[in-house]
């Protein structure tokens, strides 16, 4: 069995929902009837084989090739399997998504792992704004699972985020965390401004000092034994975050404004 | 244009007509009487073996105002997961339990409902309802105007003003809200929540105006009756969903003292305190006293179980409730310092006890009030279950064995509590159309609507039989409005735009001049942009404004 690929034809001119094609929807479907599933597209309906040159046949293994950022909804409430992208994905990149595995090679746009109650969501590449940010009106983002991400994030990256873990090796915008409820955040590059806004509960891992705003607190400098617990179930994730030792942090706390139980670690 | 429709079991109840096989004409929108033999038919319909009714009414669905909005706006999941294609003669939309407006008319047109009665106009926001009810397409609709909870009547009450002021203002308040009836939310409850009082029952004072609900219930239920409005007053009383508000209800049927009054939701209102949980069923006492009092008619505001919202003036009891929002979130608001609004989104339910035992109460009250004519057919839209669940609920009403068969999976304490599954009552079509049509229309005062005399209107519905009512009800073979064919299949095909029906009792005008000087003192607007007039309804072309027929002033009665 080789891997189910959709190339993608041409260029998009408009956004396509692609949630449809997951692990789990696909399962027992017979090349023909997944050419024939229709794919929402402004107010088109397309078939997939409009779309796409569909080869292969695992549907638990899935590859978007040639994609581009105007795919949305890439592995919405997937419940296992592994999708694999090369190229870029539109916004909503695993909205939801539950157990499974998300490979992206590329860029990302806004709101990828919303919602995201499990599994892991790997981007080789920057995503937008709204990273395991609650959608408008939810009162949660990310609830569980990794998100591991080698290039930046835009604003608001974690916005109301519940549980889970987020690692980003390159920088974020502002707000970051802003109403984080609980969950951890490891940064390696620089913070925006108002990191952890309204934050409640949760943990921002930092390794360069940030501007703080005035609700946050400074709790001086500690050195944490839970940190080397953290680092080593960080230890076989493909990821720079691998070779954290230190346990030696400035400890903040804070939002005050909110509870203020969060708290933001500056390695030393 | 003239049009027959030909051979369908028609089931009449306003012309005591149960199932009758006749032919029925319509011209120009109306039902007309049978033309000369000379004159052509321009379209006929084959209804043989059809069943035929009016248009159904729903007397109590919270579609357009300020807390629908408030309910669409905090509910984005709601939209999201329930998107609407646009169709050939539809526009998209979305939702389920605060659908927009469009998919508000499709949706009851689809359902073979004809006309929507918003119960909670509050008149400073009449304005926004009656447009998002004009932007509702297909049925018609109308509004209750919510008083006994603002600050000029209670000023009234507490000055001991003489009745027929009361009745002026009534009045006045039906032309200036373009209302057809009259609605009180926890009466005089909603003002005392802002005196910081957190419940009040029937004899107990608003600490501010020194004013009692039943004052309240009684000037009003007073009020409306000597105006001649058809649509008696329409109460949400007091102590909603409390255990053991069911005295609260039986005492609120003797307060009014004969008058006529509508008690909305009762369901709601139904609960004792026996059992080891200290909820139980007061469902057999509330239907042994509405067939007890002629004077009394009553909506169910049934619940089914699933995902809603409810939305209601009666801030006292929502802020009650909020804690118990799923998701969990709620909004709780003053409105102008004349009403209240609260928006809490809601889940029912079958393995939660006081869900269960409050779904079997429902139908305990359907099943067991005997006059149809009296007992209306509501989930409250959307406190109960959006309206999109009727035809489900009506299956429970008229099918035993799936009534038994749904209540065999609710929660076990629950089902200990009820007597519902050894009540053998069986809706048949005809107290169905009652219920729905004649009975409905009548309480409102839609003179023209829900029946199918010659002159009516010609809203009328085709189902096809079938031992299924669920699938029946859902999808009518055809669905005419005002003599046009909107939906057939249970699909739209043609989108009209309906009325506004409103009721213009006389009163005397020199009330305007002590209202305008309150409004100039203490209010946020004008007196006269507070109105509104017929013509903002009408302007774009969609809306319509129908004046019922009011009896006309009865003389003072004590």
């Amino acid at each position: 069995m080789s891997a189910l690929t959709f190339t993608l034809k041409a260029p998009l001119q408009q956004r396509v929902d692609v949630s449809p094609l997951t692990p789990d929807q696909l399962a027992d479907k017979s090349v023909a009837e997944i050419a024939a599933i229709t794919l929402v597209s402004g107010r088109q309906q397309l078939r997939v084989d409009q779309v796409f040159d569909i080869s292969g046949d695992d549907a638990n293994d899935i590859i978007f090739a040639q994609a581009s950022r105007k795919l949305d909804y890439i592995g919405q409430k997937m419940n296992g399997g592994r999708i694999t992208i090369n190229g870029g994905a539109g916004s909503y990149l695993g909205l939801q998504m539950r157990k499974g595995e998300i490979v992206l090679n590329g860029d990302a746009d806004a709101f990828a792992a919303s919602g995201m109650a499990g599994g892991t969501l790997h981007i080789n590449g920057s995503v937008g704004d709204f990273l395991a940010a609650a959608l408008p009106g939810d009162r949660k983002g990310m609830k569980g699972g990794v998100v591991i991400i080698t290039g930046n994030a835009g604003e608001r990256a974690g916005d109301q985020m519940r549980r889970g873990i987020i690692l980003i090796e390159g920088n974020v915008g502002a707000y970051c965390a802003s109403r984080m409820l609980a969950g951890t955040i490891g940064v390696l590059g620089t913070v925006g401004d108002y990191l952890g806004y309204g934050m409640r509960r949760g943990t921002l891992l930092l390794t360069q000092e940030p501007k703080l705003h005035a609700t946050l607190q400074d709790c001086g400098t500690h050195t944490l034994p839970f940190l080397s617990l953290m680092f080593k179930s960080f230890a076989n994730f493909p990821s720079k975050f691998a070779s954290l030792k230190q346990n030696r942090v400035q400890r903040y706390a804070g939002d005050i404004a909110n509870d203020g139980k969060g708290e933001i670690l500056v390695l030393k | 244009m003239l049009i027959k429709l030909t051979g369908g079991r028609v089931y009449d109840p306003a012309h005591q007509i149960d199932g009758k096989v006749m032919d029925i004409y319509v011209r120009d929108g109306r039902i007309v009487e049978r033309p000369s033999d000379a004159e052509p038919i321009d379209q006929e319909y084959d209804l043989r073996g059809k069943v035929v009714m009016s248009g159904a009414i729903d007397m109590h669905t919270h579609i357009g105002g300020g807390k629908v909005n408030i309910a669409r706006l905090m509910l984005p999941e709601d939209h999201r997961a329930h998107p609407s294609q646009h169709t050939d003669a539809c526009r998209s939309g979305c939702g389920h339990a605060a659908p927009s407006t469009l998919t508000t008319g499709y949706r009851y047109a689809e359902m073979g409902y004809t006309a929507g009665f918003e119960p909670a106009l509050s008149p400073v926001n009449a304005r926004q309802s009656h447009l998002e009810m004009c932007d509702t397409p297909i049925i018609d609709k109308g509004g209750y105007a919510m008083i006994g909870s603002d600050d000029y009547f209670l000023r009234m009450l507490a000055a001991k003003k003489d009745q027929n002021a009361i009745n002026d203002y009534v009045a006045w308040i039906l032309h200036a809200t373009q209302a057809i009836g009259i609605k009180v939310v926890n009466p005089g409850g909603i003002n005392a929540f802002k005196f910081n009082q957190r419940a009040l029952n029937l004899d107990e004072e608003n600490v501010h105006y020194q004013v009692t609900p039943r004052e309240v219930l009684q000037s009003l239920t007073r009020a409306v009756y000597e105006l001649g409005i058809a649509h008696p007053l329409h109460v949400h009383g007091n102590n909603l969903g409390v255990p053991g508000n069911v005295e609260t209800t039986l005492k609120t049927m003797g307060a009014v003292e004969g008058y006529p009054v509508h008690l909305t939701h009762i369901q709601f209102h139904s609960y004792g305190t026996e059992g080891d949980r200290k909820f139980s069923s007061g469902a057999a006492a509330i239907a042994e006293a509405l067939n007890k009092h002629k004077n009394v008619s009553a909506d169910v505001g049934q619940i089914l179980f699933g995902q809603t919202v409810t939305a209601s003036g009666d801030n006292m009891r929502q802020y009650a409730n909020s804690g118990h929002g799923s998701p969990r979130k709620s909004v709780l608001m003053d409105i102008e310092c004349d009403s209240g609004c609260g928006v809490v989104p809601f889940k029912y339910k079958d393995q939660n006890f006081v869900n269960a035992l409050q779904w079997a109460i429902g139908l305990e009250i359907f099943l067991l009030s005997e006059d149809p004519w009296r007992i209306f057919l509501t989930t409250d839209h959307p406190n109960g279950a959006p309206f999109t669940s009727y035809p489900h609920l009506i299956r429970l009403l008229m099918d035993k064995s799936f009534r038994n068969d749904m209540f065999t999976k609710l929660n076990l304490d629950a089902q200990a509590m009820s007597t519902l599954n050894s009540i053998e009552r069986e809706y048949s079509l005809y107290e169905i159309a009652i219920m729905t049509r004649a009975g409905a229309a009548k309480l409102v005062g839609l003179h023209d609507r829900g029946h199918l005399g010659v002159g009516a209107g010609a809203d009328i519905t085709v189902y096809t039989d079938n031992p299924d009512r669920e699938a029946m009800f859902a999808k009518p073979d055809y669905v005419f409005k005002d003599g046009q064919l909107v939906v057939r299949n249970g699909e739209v095909v043609k989108v009209t735009w309906g009325s506004t029906h409103t009721v213009k009792p006389d009163f005397d005008k020199a009330i305007e001049k002590d209202l305008k000087q309150y409004f100039d003192r203490y209010h946020t607007m004008n007196m006269e942009n507070f109105k509104v007039n017929a013509a903002e309804l009408e302007e774009d072309g969609r809306g319509n404004v129908i004046v019922q027929e009011c009896k006309g002033r009865r003389e003072k009665t004590a």
